[in-house]
C-alpha cells in the first residue's frame, strides 16, 4: 500500500513541476542572435575610456593635469605634459590606455573635472596581438568623436536641486561633490 | 604522494580521492581530499588558496578610494555587500557622515545584490543535484537585477557603486519603475522556483536530514548567515546591530529548525522574500537630497584602527582596518563568511555518501575567491 502511496505521490510530484516547464513551452526563445542583433548598452555603461573632444573646435578637452592619472588603482594611464607656447596652454603630448590592465572602475572619468575622459558603452575590442590593445592619443579621440556627454563643469558648479519625485532624478546630479584639488595635480 | 596526502594513514578499505581544483561542484577551485571507505566519507581535508590574489596587500599600496573596485572582486556574486563594507569601515574611521538617502541607496543595492547572490546559489545548487532547469530560470531572474545595476552604475559583476561618504551616482529615472515591477515578479518567480522544489520528493530525498548542523558547533567553527540560521540561530546583524539604517525598515529574519541541507535552502528562498519587501521599502521610502557627504580629494583619515562588520548574502562580512593616518591604509584584514562556513564542511560530511558531500557543500553556498581572497 505505502508502496503505491508513493508512486502515485512522486508521479504527481513530477507533473506538478513538469507544469511550470510546460507553462514556458509557447513562449518564445529569448536567445539573441548577437552578431545580428545588438544589445542596446545602457548610457552609464563603463566599458572602453575615451577622451572626449570639444564639439566646435574639434580639440581634446583634456589639459593634462594628471589627476585622472593618479586615480587610476591599476596604473593604467600614462600622461606626458607638453605646453603649447602661443596659447600657453598645457595639452597632452602622449596619451597612453592600457586596456590589458584598465578593470573598467571609472575612477578616472569621476577625477577628471574638464569633461575629457569617458568610459563608453563600446566593445567589440577583441584581437590577436595585446600589444594592439593599448590605445595611443589618437585612437582615443576616434574613438570619443561622436560620444554624447553631459558637461559636468555647469552642474558642479549649479547647487543641485531638490528632487520632488524619484522618477525625475537626473543622473549627472551624481557629479563629484568634492572635485579633487587643483594645485595636487 | 604529494605533502598534502603524505600524513593520511589509511587502513586496508580506505583510500584517498582528490575531488577539485577543476570540479563542476565545487563552485570554482577548491580541493578536497576525501578519506573514502567504499562510498562513504571518512574524513575530508579542504585545501584553499588556488584563486588567493593578495587582495590584503594590494589594499595596503592603494588609496582609500582606490581600494574599493578590488573589494568587488573578493565575492564576485555579490559585490555590493564587499563595497559597503569597505566604506562603512573607512567612514568609521574618519567619522564621516552619509547622508540618508545615500544610506538608503545603499541598503537599495544590498538587497538587490542579495537576491542576486541567492539566485545563483538556488540554481548552482539545483544544478549539482542534477536539475538543470531551475538553473536558466534562477538566472533569467538575476538577469534582470544584472539590468537594473547596470543602468544605475554602469557594470554587471564589478559594480564599484558605493564611495567612502555615500555612492557614486543616483537611480537614473526609470529604475523605479523597473525595480517596482520586478520585484512584483520576482515575488510569483519564487513561488515558482517552489513549486519546483520544496516539496518535491527527489528534491527532499537529497536534501532532508543530511548534513546537520548544531548550533554548537556551528558557531565554534565561525559559520555565520543562512547556514547558522538554518540551524535556528537567530543571529543577523541587520537587527542585532544595524547599520546604514537598517533599523528603519521592517523585515523578519527567517530561522529554520533542524540545520539540514533542506532548512538551508529554505532560510534562503525566504530570504529572498524578505529582500524584496525591504527593496520595496527603500524605493517608497527614499529620502530626498545628497547622495555623497562632503570628502575631501586628498583623503587622510586619522590614525587608529577600526572593525566594521556586515551581513553579507553569506553571512558576516567584515574589514579590519589599521590607519597610520597617510592616504594609504597601513594593514587589512577581510573577514568573508566563507571561509568560516567552509570549516563546518568536514564536521558536516564525515559519514555521508560523496553525492550527499556535493549537496552539503552546496547548501553552504561557498564562493572560493571570498575563501582565498
Ligand atoms: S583628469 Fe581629465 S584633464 Fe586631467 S589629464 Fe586626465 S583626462 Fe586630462
Ligand atoms: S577605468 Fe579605472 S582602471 Fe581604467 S583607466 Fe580609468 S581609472 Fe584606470
Amino acid at each position: 500500500m505505502g508502496y503505491f502511496k508513493e508512486f502515485f505521490s512522486g508521479i504527481y510530484n513530477l507533473l506538478l513541476g513538469l507544469k511550470t516547464t510546460a507553462k514556458y513551452l509557447p513562449e518564445r526563445a529569448v536567445t539573441l542572435q548577437y552578431p545580428k542583433e545588438k544589445w542596446p548598452m545602457p548610457e552609464r555603461s563603463r566599458g572602453i575610456v575615451v577622451l572626449l573632444s570639444d564639439p566646435d573646435t574639434g580639440e581634446l578637452n583634456c589639459t593634462a593635469c594628471l589627476l585622472c592619472q593618479k586615480a587610476c588603482p591599476v596604473a593604467a594611464i600614462t600622461i606626458t605634459q607638453a605646453k603649447n607656447e602661443t596659447t600657453n596652454k598645457r595639452y597632452p603630448k602622449t596619451f597612453e590606455v592600457n586596456n590589458t590592465i584598465c578593470c573598467f572602475c571609472g575612477l578616472c572619468e569621476e577625477a577628471c573635472n574638464f569633461d575629457a575622459i569617458k568610459l563608453t558603452g563600446l566593445y567589440e575590442f577583441a584581437t590577436f596581438d595585446k600589444e594592439s590593445l593599448i590605445f595611443q592619443k589618437e585612437k582615443l579621440q576616434e574613438l570619443g568623436r561622436n560620444v554624447k556627454y553631459e558637461k559636468k563643469r555647469k552642474s558642479v558648479a549649479k547647487k543641485p536641486a531638490a528632487k520632488s519625485e524619484t522618477t525625475e532624478t537626473k543622473p549627472q546630479s551624481a557629479a563629484p561633490s568634492d572635485p579633487p584639488k587643483g594645485e595636487e595635480a | 604522494m604529494t605533502d598534502v596526502t603524505k600524513n593520511i594513514q589509511l587502513s586496508e578499505e580506505e583510500f584517498l580521492l582528490n575531488m577539485g581544483p577543476q570540479h563542476p561542484s565545487t563552485h570554482g577551485v577548491l580541493r578536497l581530499v576525501l578519506k573514502l571507505r567504499g562510498e562513504f566519507i571518512e574524513d575530508l581535508t579542504p585545501h584553499v588558496g588556488y584563486l588567493h590574489r593578495s587582495i590584503e596587500k594590494i589594499a595596503e599600496n592603494r588609496t582609500y578610494a582606490q581600494f574599493m573596485p578590488f573589494t568587488d572582486r573578493i565575492d564576485y556574486c555579490a559585490s555590493m555587500p564587499c563595497n559597503l563594507a569597505w566604506a562603512l569601515a573607512v567612514e568609521k574611521l574618519a567619522g564621516i557622515e552619509v547622508p540618508p538617502r545615500a544610506q538608503y541607496l545603499r541598503v537599495l543595492m544590498t538587497e538587490l545584490n542579495r537576491i542576486a547572490s541567492h539566485l545563483i546559489y538556488l540554481g548552482v545548487m539545483s544544478l549539482d543535484l542534477g536539475a538543470f532547469t531551475p538553473f536558466l530560470y534562477t538566472f533569467r531572474e538575476r538577469e534582470w537585477i544584472l539590468d537594473l545595476f547596470e543602468m544605475t552604475c554602469g557594470q554587471r559583476l564589478t559594480y564599484n557603486y558605493m564611495r567612502i561618504g555615500g555612492v557614486s551616482r543616483d537611480l537614473p529615472p526609470e529604475f523605479y519603475q523597473s525595480c517596482k515591477n520586478f520585484t512584483k515578479v520576482f515575488l510569483k518567480k519564487v513561488d515558482e522556483y517552489e513549486a519546483l522544489f520544496t516539496y518535491n520528493p527527489i528534491f527532499l530525498t537529497r536534501t532532508k536530514d543530511i548534513g546537520i548542523l548544531p548550533i554548537a558547533v556551528g558557531l565554534e567553527y565561525g559559520a555565520s548567515g543562512p547556514t547558522i540560521r538554518g540551524s535556528g540561530h537567530n543571529w543577523d546583524l541587520r537587527k542585532v546591530e544595524p547599520y546604514s539604517s537598517y533599523e528603519k525598515f521592517d523585515f523578519n529574519v527567517p530561522l529554520g529548525t533542524k540545520g539540514d541541507v533542506w532548512d538551508r535552502y529554505m532560510v534562503r528562498v525566504q530570504e529572498m522574500r524578505e529582500s524584496c519587501k525591504i527593496i520595496n521599502q527603500a524605493l517608497d521610502g527614499l529620502p530626498e537630497g545628497e547622495i555623497k557627504a562632503k570628502v575631501p580629494g586628498v583623503f587622510k583619515p586619522p590614525a587608529g584602527e577600526v572593525i566594521s562588520r556586515i551581513e553579507a548574502p553569506r553571512g558576516e562580512m567584515g574589514y579590519y582596518l589599521v590607519s597610520d593616518g597617510s592616504t594609504k591604509p597601513y594593514r587589512v584584514k577581510i573577514r568573508t563568511a566563507s571561509y568560516g562556513n567552509l570549516q563546518v564542511l568536514r564536521y558536516l560530511s564525515r559519514g555521508w555518501k560523496i553525492a550527499d558531500l556535493v549537496a552539503i557543500f552546496g547548501s553552504l553556498d561557498v564562493v572560493l575567491p571570498e575563501v582565498d581572497r
